[in-house]
């Protein structure tokens, strides 16, 4: 009953209908002078009827448990590191995010020999820095210490 | 025309001095590294690296520029096709058809195409800016809010090409894009839309972190955690090269799409990313197989490669024309012009021909550089593939995040990218196409805001559109093509294309193996 | 294996530390000139010169960093939010007074206040002017504005965004004037001047440097001045205030420091920068970019600052919310 294309598509009828609400804050102005809100709410309705068609042509989809989630741990722990990348990256700055990243990934994650998750983490990280940073003058972030 | 040739002769001779030449060499060289991080195009390279010519000459400085332009288009299909992260927005195309061809061991071919591809549209679409650039751009600048709304409208219409699942799907992924484009600060109130308290988000989500991180970091969600790690292909030397059927399918694409980036390229504005979405959407349209597209057709590379690289090149028609600032990276050109002492205008063919002469004999020998440079890359970057998947992906994430805080040193844009990683893997997983998010994104901004000038330009009248010749036309064109387009749906009720499409994909079993 | 790592990671962080900083004279680290706009643009161009000159001053390096998004404000509401030590300076236009009173209007929670800001010194000052299509009719001020009151809401200007400065300069002009302007807003001065190149709107109010080309090219036609005096590129050119309109408007750009910096430190920047405009170099760099130097102290800059600020304001109000007039 619940095949995939059913879950997507209830999903963005209600992700239509909540854009659909927050619009309310904006004027909508008419036709022939849209206001902020107009384009937004058309979207949202457009959004909202298309996610419709897609629930109720989605009889034809897999289930949704049948679906292979096998890597979704997986992935899940590397969007953990992203997050953790993005609220590192100016508070440590980028050398000690990286190294942290690196060590996260491929010690704890790909369980790889420690001596070759050190280097590589270090090697990648301040050679990397290195190369943009100091070579190329873009602008990467120094945490505490100057790293 | 003898005259052109004698200024050319004296471009060149600016041009192939050694200092000049090194500084070509160095620009893409820097272009060709910068490009390769995800998400960092021309206009963030340029960017990035503008401060670092103050202390230069303006002649060498604009070489310097140029080559880090060109250096950055060419890096960026690199990752598009190799990992199907895309360099830059306007790769985003590739690496649909690309990154199919690396999984079959094509990498080699794919990557030397889009660069022979690139290297013939630049070329000739330098030579159109040599003879075309005065009139071009005088033609350009009739390109008013209407008309560039006619275009965007015909550009919305290229989705329902550009994918090969089910059209309502495809339809409201669109949707969904155009709606994240509304993000930020409206122009024309001052109004801030769904930005919760985030100043940063004033600008719009911006398309960068929703590209690498639709495209790229949810190919890493969905391989990191496979049981067997993709398999790795050995290439052999033979491979590295594109068969004679490849280089026989790809002539057509690289000549339609030299020419339809040209001219999209020269209209004013950041249009100019469209080309590789209009250009893979024609490919697909006139393609004899239209259900090998996404698949690793040649085509769906070399035609949005070709039309990338000589749309950069049509941008530089009014800026060097007119000194009109044509979109962003013109702006920055200009702004590089300024800074040492040169004020770009009308007259600066006639005032500065060594500039200006100069600067196009540096295109070409940029362009002949980075076919040279990348060539034997190819090989190098083929082998870079062959690093075992555990320690490729981890490498891929820092890159990525790299590139995308570069962009605008804004924490915000690595969140975005996170967040859009995780949407993408989601999307794949319940069947959506991920491209035409991207496309809405970028196109959303432009579309409103040309429609709602237009209208404060008319009072509110919408009959602007039809009175102004150009925009009218175009505005036909869309129509026609829409209505193309709908006849075999409404002829058999189904669109064969699209379900072969499916079909097939359900056999192969490619979503979820 | 996780011990070893841990003790691994601890050794590299020791090895990184700093030598305790004391009492330690200022400057003794790079200093930060942040420019809120991007690469290119009139903030970036005129700070560069500036953190060259005054690095040469402090002997100490100044870096630019462009930290850009919503017109400015994210790199003015980092800056005004930073640690007021000296090390974080901003080089901000005249728009820094245009964002919390616009913010205000919209009843959002402002991304700064002014009062968050010292001025450190002003650095350049350029009228706006006023320019008009070549082939439209106006060879004047007098005849532009007795079309737009026969006219009211027809003639079309453009501008780089809705509450931006050429919006505002604009909007100054036609209180004075008691006319009635079509506003066209784009993204940008960029998008603003080509509109106005390709014809499609009537007038545009912007800094003279970027359109001295196209004037000296017959593409377009200047009417007025919006400074007290006459614009050194164009002598003829006569300012508003000469024909009777009171009106006076510059795109300036100043070096600010968060409020709450140590008034030594204050002095050491102040020094600096009045030394810096001194400097030939920079002398020369501005020359280059065709704008003029327009140095005042921080006294001086707060007076001039406040006022510009007050009639921003009032201009802010009297536009009000888009919506709300039809």
């Amino acid at each position: 009953m619940w095949t995939s294309d059913r879950v997507a598509g209830s999903a963005l009828v209600l992700l239509a209908v909540v854009t659909a609400g927050e619009t309310r804050r904006l004027p909508l102005g008419t036709l022939h002078n849209p206001g902020p809100g107009y384009m937004p709410l058309l979207l949202a309705v457009i959004l909202g009827v298309l996610g419709a068609i897609v629930a109720l042509r989605g009889g034809g989809a897999p289930r949704l448990i049948a679906l292979r989630w096998s890597e979704a741990p997986h992935a899940f722990a590397i969007l953990a590191g992203s997050a953790f990348a993005a609220f590192a990256l100016e508070r440590l700055g980028y050398r000690l995010t990286v190294i942290v990243l690196l060590a996260f990934l491929l010690g704890v994650m790909e369980r790889k020999r420690p001596a070759v998750v050190v280097a590589v983490a270090l090697g990648l990280s301040l050679g990397s820095f290195f190369l943009f940073s100091n070579l190329l003058k873009v602008p990467l972030p120094r945490g505490p210490w100057g790293l | 025309m003898a005259e052109t040739f004698q200024n050319l002769y004296l471009g060149f001779s600016v041009a192939l001095t050694p200092t000049v030449l090194f500084y070509a060499f160095v620009g893409c060289v820097i272009g060709t590294l910068v490009g390769v991080l995800p998400g960092v195009g021309p206009l963030a390279g340029i960017s990035l690296l503008l401060p670092a010519t103050f202390g230069l000459n303006a002649t060498n400085a604009i070489v310097l520029l140029a080559g880090i332009y060109y250096g950055a288009m060419y890096g960026g299909s690199t990752t598009s096709i190799l990992m199907r992260i895309p360099g830059e927005a306007a790769s985003v195309m590739t690496c649909i058809d690309g990154y199919e061809m690396t999984k079959k061991g094509r990498a080699g071919p794919a990557l030397a195409i889009a660069a022979v591809g690139s290297y013939i549209a630049g070329t000739l679409s330098i030579v159109g800016l040599m003879f075309l650039a005065p009139p071009l751009a005088s033609f350009a600048l009739r390109f008013g809010p209407p008309e560039y709304f006619a275009l965007l409208v015909l550009g919305l219409l290229v989705l329902a090409y550009m994918s090969s699942g089910s059209m309502p799907k495809a339809l409201a992924m669109a949707a969904l894009g155009l709606l994240l484009g509304m993000i930020g600060i409206d122009t024309m109130t001052g109004f801030f839309r769904f930005h919760y308290g985030l100043v940063e988000l004033g600008d719009g989500i911006g398309v960068v972190p929703v590209a690498v991180g639709l495209f790229g970091i949810s190919e890493i969600l969905l391989t990191a955690g496979l049981p067997t790690p993709p398999a790795v292909h050995k290439p052999k030397l033979r491979e590295l090269l594109p068969s004679r059927q490849e280089w026989r399918d790809s002539a057509a694409p690289i000549g339609r799409g030299t020419l339809l980036g040209f001219l999209i390229g020269i209209i004013p504005g950041s249009a100019h990313i469209i080309s590789s979405f209009v250009s893979y959407a024609l490919e697909r349209r006139l393609s004899k197989h239209p259900e090998r597209f996404g698949q690793g057709a040649v085509e769906g590379v070399a035609g949005p490669e070709s039309a990338n690289n000589s749309a950069t090149s049509g941008a530089f028609v009014p800026m060097l024309a007119l000194g009109v600032p044509s979109g962003p990276i013109p702006a920055v050109m200009l702004a590089a012009m300024m800074v040492h002492g040169i004020s770009p205008g009308p007259f600066l063919i006639t005032q500065q021909p060594e500039l200006f002469w100069g600067f196009i004999a540096s295109m070409y020998v940029g362009n002949v550089v980075l076919l040279i440079l990348n060539l034997p890359l190819v090989g190098l970057f083929v082998n870079l593939l062959r690093i075992p998947y555990p320690f490729l992906y981890p490498a891929i994430l820092v890159f990525c995040v790299l590139g995308v805080y570069a962009v605008n040193q804004s924490v915000v844009d690595v969140w975005i990218m996170a967040i859009m990683g995780a949407l993408g893997y989601l999307l794949r997983k319940f069947e959506f196409d991920t491209a035409p998010i991207v496309l809405g994104v970028i196109l959303a901004p432009m579309l409103e805001m040309a429609l709602r000038q237009s209208l404060a330009m008319s009072g509110g009248n919408y009959a602007i559109f039809f009175s102004r010749p150009i925009a009218a036309t175009m505005l036909l064109v869309g129509l026609a093509l829409l209505l193309l387009s709908l006849r075999p749906l409404l002829a058999r009720g189904a669109d064969w294309r699209r379900s072969v499409g499916l079909e097939e994909k359900r056999a192969l079993g490619e979503e979820n193996p | 294996m996780t011990l070893r790592l841990l003790t691994l990671f601890l050794a590299l962080l020791f090895l990184t530390a700093p030598a305790a900083d004391a009492q330690e004279p200022f400057p003794a680290r790079p200093i930060t000139l942040v420019a809120p706009f991007p690469p290119g643009g009139v903030a970036d161009l005129t700070a560069r010169p500036v953190a060259a000159a005054m690095e040469k001053v402090l002997k100490n390096p100044v870096v630019v960093v462009n930290k850009t998004g919503a017109a400015g404000a994210v790199g003015m509401s980092f800056v005004a939010n930073s640690k007021p030590d000296g090390y974080t300076l901003l080089l901000a236009l005249s728009s820094i007074s245009i964002i919390p009173e616009a913010d205000k209007l919209f009843n959002r929670t402002p991304a700064y206040n002014m009062t968050q800001l010292s001025p450190i010194a002003l650095i350049s000052a350029d009228p706006t002017i006023l320019v008009v299509a070549a082939d439209r009719p106006w060879k004047s001020v007098k005849e532009f504005v007795e079309d737009a009151k026969r006219r009211p809401g027809e003639i079309s200007f453009s501008s780089s965004g809705v509450y931006g400065t050429l919006h505002m300069a604009t909007e100054m002009l036609s209180h004075a004037g008691g006319i009635k302007l079509k506003h066209v807003p784009f993204g940008g001065a960029g998008p603003a001047l080509t509109a106005i190149l390709g014809g499609h709107v009537d007038a545009l109010a912007s800094g003279p440097a970027v359109v001295l080309p196209h004037i000296k090219a017959g593409k377009l036609r200047p009417l007025a001045g919006w400074g007290a005096k006459r614009v050194a590129a164009l002598p003829d050119l006569p300012t508003f205030k000469e024909l009777g309109y009171d009106i006076e408007f510059y795109i300036w750009a100043g070096v600010f420091a968060p409020t709450g910096t140590p008034a030594p430190v204050l002095k050491a920047l102040r020094d600096a920068v009045r030394q810096a405009v001194e400097d030939p170099d920079f002398k020369g760099a501005m020359a280059k970019l065709q704008t003029p130097i327009a140095y005042l102290d921080a006294p001086e800059f707060q007076k001039f600052w406040d006022k510009d600020a007050r009639m921003l304001a009032d201009a802010i109000k009297r536009v009000g919310r888009i919506e709300e007039k039809k």
